[in-house]
Parts: C-alpha cells; sequence; structure tokens
C-alpha cells in the first residue's frame, strides 16, 4: 500500500472580494521531498501557501495531513513557516530563534541549544546576542529560517524567502537553505516567481496563474515541457510563437513553440541554415545593450521574438535598422512544444 | 513674581517639614490615580485589541466613540458617575458617591478611552503579517495576540502613561464624586483649587509643583521601563 503524502491540499478554493484569487483541486506534497509552487506576483502563491499552513481557512476544499482530514491546530504543530519579509520580533537575535520553540513549550534550555545549532549552521551564530533590528536583510532571513528550521518540522512552509536578498546573498543563502532541507529531511512547500529557485530546490513544481493550478509534475519535465503559453512565460520562454508560425518554421506539429531569449542567438539575415537549427527570418526591432550580452528585440508577424547578441553588438548588427531583416537562430531541441501531444 | 518666590518657598516646606496633610493628600492622590490607570489599562488593553483586530459590524463606529472619548471633559464624566451613584441613582444602592472609591471610577472612565484608543492604533502599527508569523510558529491565537502587545510595548506604555496624566491631572470629575473632603477625598488638584478660591495662591502654586513632581516621578518610572536596552 501507499504511503499517503504528507500534505494534500483538495478542492481549494478561496474567495476574495467576489472573485476566486486561489483554484487548487488538487495539490500533494510526499514526506521528505520539496515542492515549488512558480507564479507572477498576485497569482495566489502567498495564499495556497497559507491554506496549506492552516494560517488561512479557504472558502472550500479541505487540507489532509498523512492522508487524513487535519484541524488547523494539527497541521500547525507539524509546520513552521517563513514568511516573505522575515518579521522578526524587537528581541536579541537569540530570543528570535528561540520564539517557535517557546509557543511549543519546549524547555528555554533545550530551546536555546536548538536555536543556537541552527544559527550556528545557518552562520549567523556570531549574530546571537545583537538586536534582531540591526541586522541587514540576508541575516534577517537566515535568522528567520534558523527560527523556522529549530523546530524540527515535517513541513516548511517557504513564502519567497529570498525575493529581498541581494543576488549574491541570494546565491549563498540558496545553497545554505538546500543543504539544511536535505539534512534535517522536512518536506518543503516553497512559493516564488523566481524558476532557477524553484528548480535548485524542488523535485517537484506546480504552476499557478492568476490563482489556478495550470501544470504540476517533476522539476524537469515541467521545466522542459509547459502545459500551456502562461506556463511558457512564467518558466522563463519569453517568445511563445503561434501554431501557424511554429508550423512554418520547425515544419512540425500543431503546437506554438516557447523559446527562451538566452537560447536564440540573432544572425545576420539569410544565415545559413543548418539541420540541428532552426532558422526564422524576422525583422529587427531594437537592440538593448545588458552589460556582457544585448537583449534584441525582433518581430515575426507582429508578434515580439527575443533573442541573444554579444555586447558591445557587432558591426553588422550595429549596421542594422529598426525595420531590417535580422535572423534569429537556436538549436532544434531548444524550442520546446507548448501544452501535452 | 513674589508669588512664585513664595510658592516655591511653601513646596519645599511642605514637602520636607514632613506635613502629615500633605501626605496624606499626596498618598491619596497616587493611590486613586495609580489604582484607576491600572483599571483603565486592564479594560483599555483588550479593547483596544478588539478594536484593532476585530471582525465585526459596527468596529468604525466602536473606534469613533472611543476617540471622541479621549477627549471627553472630566467635568462630563464626572456628571455621569455622580448621575450613577447618586442616593436614587441606577447605582446608588452602592453607596460609593463622595469617597476614593467613586473618584477611581472617575478617573477610570477618563483613562480607559485614552489607553484603548492609542493600544488601538500602537496595535494597528505591527505589521498585519507578524501575527500570522508567529502562528506559523506555533502560536495559538490568544498567544499571538500577546506577541503583537509585547512587540508594541513601546507605544502602549505611551497609553499607559497617557492615562495616568490624565486620571491624576483631572480636578473636574474628582471635586464632584470625591467632594473635596479633608482627610477623606481631598487629593491634590481639588487642594490646589480649594486654595486658588481661598487666596492662598502660594500654598496653590506649591500644590500643583508637587503634582507636576509626582506626575513626573512616575512617568519616569515608565519611561525608563519603556526606554530599556536602548543607549
Amino acid at each position: 500500500m501507499n504511503t499517503p503524502p504528507l500534505l494534500d491540499l483538495r478542492g481549494i478554493v478561496v474567495e476574495a472580494g467576489g472573485r476566486t484569487i486561489l483554484d487548487v483541486p488538487r495539490l500533494t506534497l510526499a514526506a521528505g521531498h520539496t515542492s515549488a509552487v512558480l507564479g507572477a506576483n498576485g497569482a495566489g502563491k502567498t495564499t495556497l501557501l497559507r491554506v496549506a499552513g492552516a494560517l488561512i481557512r479557504p472558502d472550500s476544499g479541505e487540507v489532509l495531513l498523512d492522508g487524513a482530514s487535519a484541524t488547523p491546530a494539527a497541521i500547525r504543530r507539524v509546520s513552521a513557516a517563513v514568511l516573505q519579509r522575515p518579521l522578526l520580533r524587537r528581541a536579541s537575535v537569540r530570543d528570535n530563534a528561540e520564539t517557535g520553540l517557546r509557543f511549543h513549550r519546549v524547555p528555554r534550555a533545550e530551546a536555546r541549544r536548538r536555536a543556537g545549532d541552527w544559527l550556528e549552521r545557518l552562520g549567523v551564530a556570531h549574530l546571537a546576542r545583537r538586536p534582531a533590528h540591526t541586522l541587514s536583510a540576508g541575516e534577517a532571513q537566515r535568522v528567520s529560517l534558523a527560527r523556522a528550521l529549530a523546530l524540527s518540522p515535517r513541513l516548511l512552509l517557504l513564502d519567497e524567502p529570498f525575493s529581498n536578498l541581494d543576488a549574491p546573498t541570494r546565491g549563498e543563502l540558496l545553497v545554505d537553505l538546500g543543504e539544511a532541507l536535505a539534512a534535517t529531511g522536512a518536506a518543503a512547500l516553497l512559493v516564488t516567481h523566481d524558476r532557477h529557485e524553484a528548480a535548485a530546490l524542488a523535485d517537484r513544481m506546480a504552476i499557478l496563474h492568476t490563482g489556478e493550478l495550470r501544470q504540476e509534475g517533476p522539476t524537469a519535465e515541467v521545466w522542459g515541457h509547459p502545459a500551456d503559453a502562461d506556463c511558457a512565460r512564467i518558466l522563463g520562454y519569453d517568445t511563445v510563437l503561434e501554431p501557424d508560425v511554429a508550423r512554418r518554421i520547425a515544419g512540425n506539429g500543431a503546437r506554438p513553440l516557447a523559446l527562451r531569449s538566452e537560447d536564440c542567438a540573432a544572425a545576420p539575415p539569410g544565415a545559413a541554415v543548418n539541420g540541428s537549427f532552426l532558422t526564422i527570418q524576422a525583422e529587427l526591432r531594437r537592440v538593448i545593450p545588458l552589460g556582457s550580452t544585448s537583449r534584441v528585440i525582433a518581430e515575426l508577424d507582429g508578434r515580439r521574438l527575443l533573442a541573444t547578441a554579444p555586447a558591445p553588438a557587432p558591426d553588422w548588427l550595429a549596421a542594422l535598422r529598426p525595420g531590417d531583416p535580422i535572423a534569429v537562430r537556436l538549436e532544434r531541441d531548444r524550442a520546446r512544444p507548448v501544452g501535452f501531444s | 513674581m513674589d508669588v512664585i518666590w513664595d510658592a516655591l518657598g511653601d513646596a519645599f516646606n511642605l514637602l520636607f517639614s514632613g506635613d502629615a496633610e500633605t501626605f496624606e493628600i499626596i498618598a491619596l492622590s497616587l493611590r486613586i490615580s495609580l489604582t484607576a490607570t491600572v483599571i483603565a489599562f486592564a479594560l483599555g488593553l483588550p479593547l483596544g485589541m478588539l478594536l484593532a483586530f476585530g471582525r465585526f459590524r459596527g468596529r468604525r463606529l466602536a473606534l469613533a466613540t472611543v476617540h471622541t472619548g479621549m477627549g471627553m471633559p472630566p467635568v462630563v464624566v464626572g456628571l455621569i458617575v455622580t448621575v450613577a451613584l447618586w442616593r436614587s441613582g441606577p447605582l446608588g444602592g452602592l453607596e460609593m458617591l463622595y469617597t476614593p472609591g467613586a473618584m477611581i471610577v472617575a478617573q477610570a472612565a477618563i483613562g480607559t478611552p485614552l489607553v484603548a484608543g492609542i493600544s488601538a492604533a500602537a496595535l494597528q502599527q505591527v505589521d498585519p503579517d507578524f501575527r500570522v508569523q508567529m502562528q506559523a510558529l506555533g502560536a495559538s491565537r490568544l498567544r499571538s495576540l500577546w506577541a503583537v502587545a509585547v512587540e508594541a510595548r513601546l507605544p502602549l506604555l505611551a497609553a499607559v502613561m497617557a492615562g495616568f496624566g490624565a486620571a491624576v491631572s483631572e480636578v473636574g470629575a474628582a471635586m464632584m464624586v470625591g467632594g473635596n473632603i479633608a482627610g477623606e477625598t481631598r487629593v491634590l488638584t481639588t487642594a490646589a483649587v480649594l486654595e486658588t478660591s481661598k487666596g492662598n495662591l502660594a500654598l496653590a502654586v506649591a500644590l500643583g509643583l508637587i503634582l507636576l513632581l509626582l506626575a513626573f516621578a512616575v512617568n519616569m518610572v515608565l519611561t525608563l521601563a519603556q526606554q530599556r536596552g536602548r543607549p
């Protein structure tokens, strides 16, 4: 017999102001695994996370724990959440790290030891005596994570834990969090708008768009097979070609094609066609320098097509004017069909 | 100018000559106003919490009513308490009128809206997600409310100071419900009014100075508690 999932959301609907802001027929999370819910701002990610943590009550649907209907108190007993902004108490770092344990009536000495342990593992033990409001955003988020992990939760709920951090801080914390999750064996539900964070931490990925669950599956599968044009955009495919255009270029299927601009190289118009490459003839609109590369905005049948070129722009590209023909080349298998066959 | 120098001299004498009557007045003032403050806080904080976090019809109306109460003239409060405690009034059976108890009731009634109004604002100042975060770490509803109150402790202590300040400084209600009976219900403010009306300006000013000193001492203690751990 299969073990029931740790967390099982069924028929969850949340309404606000007469509008459905969340509609998730089914979402499960197995014990010890990490799932990411990917979506744009306002897609309902935070609402979903709060339903999962029994922090808000859905208008309909239920949350099952280990296959059985669970009370909010039971869910909160086994879970801990890290909200988007690190909400620390006006107290020392150490007191903050112990907060959850004290709520769970863990004796002070043990709370101090467990919290201290996690401050150490997340590299902020040297800040233990500092008042929490003097921390940087990255330090505060580490304390917030330590506070949640110190509870040894079976279910860790993470709401965009990296969104307020600068790129280097984010990268380091991402690695540390990944290690922490592996070490504890806790299941984690991560909601984020950043597909790279999701891919780095999660073995399964779900895509939420305007409150609807559009796609769910193993990370690698979702990453390469967007279910629809919205999912494709959320997964970073910044160009989606309509079926008729896709058929003309790739010569197969009746499905849209999704492309990532980093896979698409701008080339001189009429560049040679190579068997393993697709070449798309388009019209140049703009070239935007982005430091080490340039973003090339082209147009094809009135639709935008994004490509990449070196920066500074090579001579042939610098000579082109908006409206001139340009070619865009990419490896054939980098153009991903959208939807399921 | 002479009045002020005389007053300073009188105040000094009253404080340091160990005048029994003066100390009785000071002690009664402190006892009545501190008790009233404790009651105002005990009632005002839960009321402030309800107004800050409650979801019920008429919340805004209730909040506006409390805000009006924050500026209620003590004379009006005194009048209401007097009518309520009047021998033939609804609470006349308690026989509380012209006792320190009646003054505590009146001063608590003056302080409660102040504490409630400032508390509601103080609690709403805390990030609404703070409470969610506390619950997400295992706090019960009540425990999470307490955590928010602890987080807002600085402005909440300001609410206590405002409550005490209003209680100890008011004179209208104390006069009406206490009656300014020597040795029973005479407090610093009512004594100062009496001495002024008798023309004893120096003594009145001396009582006023003592009142200020008293208010300063209590607020200093509260401020030290509030600013603990800050440079």
